[in-house]
């Protein structure tokens, strides 16, 4: 009987402290909210946040910098948030915290594609602009995305490479991340669209492995590929880590088959060069810098009303240049950074301390 | 006037009174306060109107943690409930996208998450000398997978029209109609723990499984319904966490367990059984709330909220131990 009553009282002294809690936070709320009124319009300041995949990916901190640099530039300010976990749910409490702190604009690299609409949405019924970065959102929950290059480019451009590296013919295979990666799966296709061209008909793709962007299994993949084709001219990886695995595997065995693909420079560089004893000859990538840059000029046009997000805009992107906004696959509206960065012995040096 | 003992009729309540200020609960009732003042004073965003929309995502925890708390009282462990709520979570778009009818679709999630949970149960009750931290661990893996193969390649599945999940996470005023299900759901809960004979079944088999036995409680089929009871609750769980994400992926609930876990230990639960009040688990979970929205609102990096909540936890299970140390050594010294 004690016991209940104690229990009994405990529910109250909580409910009565809640109460009096939100009671205290609505008191106040009046005079904080003037205030913050208040020193906006004094400083005028914009506030432009960053919501990333994860913390401690090198790739978005460099993007991160880019975004940050622009900004503050102009005279902005810039929040990068990490979400607890590399998961879209985590992402969902950073951008409820945001839209509560009241920010301007919203850049956001998902880690799922639609599991953020809800929220996404409810930031712009709150007036937020809402735009993508490395990775999209779906159609629905953005103003636009900030695409780093277009499939199509980039299917284009690795296939030139191969072309080249094998001399214009041989066998080559791809190694890439998972089979369901959405990007590596649609530059794959794109490759492969590319490949219909008579000029690459003597080439033969042999096998397209997966290594899941895990280390050893990219290893492993690897070496699998060199065991079963011994004619094998040209790897392919468009992913960093599997491009890093693999130019470690070719350039220990002293194998004759060279590499391409996307990498990061820092990793790739004592691989690469034009010598028998290197295996890269050359790979490409988009400089996660200027991507981070674009991304921070698309949210400042967006904040200014210099554009909506619809098709057919432009805006100029600072030392970058003029970017037009065009219709994306998924039946949003995009900004296409460029053409992809090529990196070989002649610049490996300067880009491999940048990341 | 003062009997043999020392006690009195007119010193007594006083004595009542301070053990309830100075009991677990108490603390943490105070410990609330000081949290959200803390919060008030940190970031002059942390308003109700704000709280009040960020916590939903934050509240479906709760709902795990109301019958996690029976089952660590029962002195057993069931770590499989964040993939229950991924597979039932799973089940329910999966089901609405394919037209099916909203009741249908809120009874499909919650029988999936009552299903697991009742395989859990069996497997447990059937074959009592099984661990139930393997037993749970294992029906982790295969509801995940489960779930994972229902999402197919993509790893992830969205509603095409959220028209009847929009309807759930739909607010009376500002208030959301999750914290009212909350509410009601945890004062149930409580109430079912601490006044009725079930409630205290479940402290007596805590306590001593093979004593609650001869003592003539049905200890399997109790543990049966608990289990099954956890299973439920996750689906509704999942039911609510689709009505925030509009969709689920292979990530959807994880760590969900440990959450819940660690939420009732702060509140005094013990996860050896038989000890702890759900009031204190259910205050914990605010506090823990709070100060994640409250953080979260001045852009502390998450990384570090995590550690803060992790010392937090430490010292809800050392102090205790330490303030019972501090007390035998006085007694002893009374003694001499």
């Amino acid at each position: 009987m004690k016991k209940k009553m104690v229990g009994m009282l405990l529910c109250a002294a909580m409910v009565v402290s809640l109460i009096a809690g939100c009671g205290n936070s609505g008191a106040d709320k009046e005079g904080s909210k003037a205030e913050d009124v208040k020193k906006a319009d004094d400083s005028g300041k914009k506030v432009y946040a960053l919501v990333t995949k994860s913390a401690g990916n090198p790739f978005m901190d460099i993007i991160a910098g880019g975004f940050t640099d622009v900004i503050e530039a102009a005279g902005g300010e810039v929040i990068v948030r990490h979400p607890e976990a590399a998961t879209a749910d985590a992402q969902v409490s950073v951008i409820q915290s945001l839209i509560s702190q009241g920010v301007d604009s919203i850049t956001v690299s998902a880690n799922d594609q639609n599991a953020l609409q809800a929220a996404l949405e409810e930031a712009m019924d709150a007036g937020i602009k809402i735009s993508g970065l490395d990775s999209a959102t779906n159609a629905d929950s953005r103003q636009v995305f900030v695409n780093q290059a277009s499939d199509a480019e980039i299917g284009k451009t690795l296939m030139e490479a191969i072309y080249d590296i094998a001399g214009g013919e041989g066998q080559w295979a791809i190694l890439s991340a998972t089979s369901q990666a959405t990007n590596q799966n649609a530059w794959i296709a794109a490759m492969q669209e590319a490949m219909k061209d008579d000029k690459y008909s003597k080439l033969e793709l042999t096998e397209i492995a997966y290594g899941d962007d895990e280390p050893q299994k990219s290893t492993d993949q690897t070496q699998a590929l060199l065991s079963k084709y011994p004619d094998l001219k040209v790897i392919c990886s468009p992913t960093t880590v599997g491009i890093n695995a693999a130019a470690k595997v070719l350039q220990d065995d002293h194998s004759s088959v060279k590499l391409t693909g996307l990498g990061l420079p820092s990793e790739l560089a004592e691989y690469m060069g034009d010598g028998d004893d290197k295996s890269c000859p050359y790979m490409y990538l988009w400089n996660p810098i200027e991507l981070g840059q674009l991304g921070g000029y698309t949210a400042m046009a967006l904040v200014n009303g210099e554009i909506t997000g619809a098709e057919g805009e432009s805006f100029k992107a600072g030392d970058l240049g003029d970017y037009e906004i065009i219709k994306a696959k998924d039946g949003g509206t995009e900004v296409v950074l460029g053409p992809l960065f090529k990196f070989d012995s002649s610049n490996i040096n300067e880009w491999k301390d940048v990341f | 006037m003062a009997g043999k003992s020392g006690r009195s009729i007119a010193n007594k309540p006083e004595k009542v009174w301070q053990k309830r200020i100075l009991s677990w609960e108490g603390m943490l009732v105070v410990l609330f306060i000081a949290v959200n003042i803390f919060c008030i004073n940190i970031s002059s965003m942390y308003q109700f109107s704000n709280v009040l929309r960020e916590m939903p995502k934050y509240l479906t925890e709760v709902f795990i943690l109301l019958p996690m708390a029976y089952i660590l009282i029962m002195g057993d462990i069931d770590i499989s409930v964040g993939s229950i709520v991924c597979l039932s979570a799973t089940m329910a778009c999966t089901a609405y996208n394919k037209g099916i009818p909203f009741i249908a679709v809120v009874l499909i999630c919650l029988m999936t998450g009552m299903a697991c949970g009742f395989v859990n149960g069996i497997i447990l009750t059937r074959f009592t000398e099984l661990p139930p931290m393997i037993v749970t661990l294992a029906t982790q893996i295969i509801f995940r997978g489960i779930a994972e193969i229902t999402l197919g390649s993509g790893g992830s599945v969205s509603l095409t029209k959220a028209d009847g999940f929009r309807m759930i996470s739909g607010k009376v005023g500002k208030v959301p109609y999750i914290v009212f299900l909350v509410i009601i759901l945890a004062a149930g809960f409580t109430v079912v723990l601490c006044a009725t004979t079930f409630g205290r079944r479940l402290y007596a088999i805590g306590s001593n499984k093979l004593a609650a036995y001869y003592a003539g409680i049905q200890v399997e089929r109790t543990r049966l319904i608990v289990y099954s009871v956890t299973g439920f609750m996750s689906g509704l769980a999942a039911l609510l966490l689709v009505s925030v994400l509009y969709g689920a992926n292979t990530t959807t609930g994880n760590g969900f367990e440990m959450d819940a876990i660690a939420m009732a230990v702060f509140g005094g639960i013990s996860t050896n059984g038989g000890k702890g009040k759900l009031q204190g688990g259910i205050i914990a979970a605010f506090i823990i709330i709070c100060l994640r929205i409250g953080l979260g609102l001045i852009n502390l990096n998450p990384q570090i909220i995590l550690i803060i909540l992790g010392i937090l936890l430490v010292l809800s299970v050392l102090l205790p131990n330490i303030f019972r140390g501090v007390k035998l050594q006085s007694k002893s010294i009374e003694m001499k």
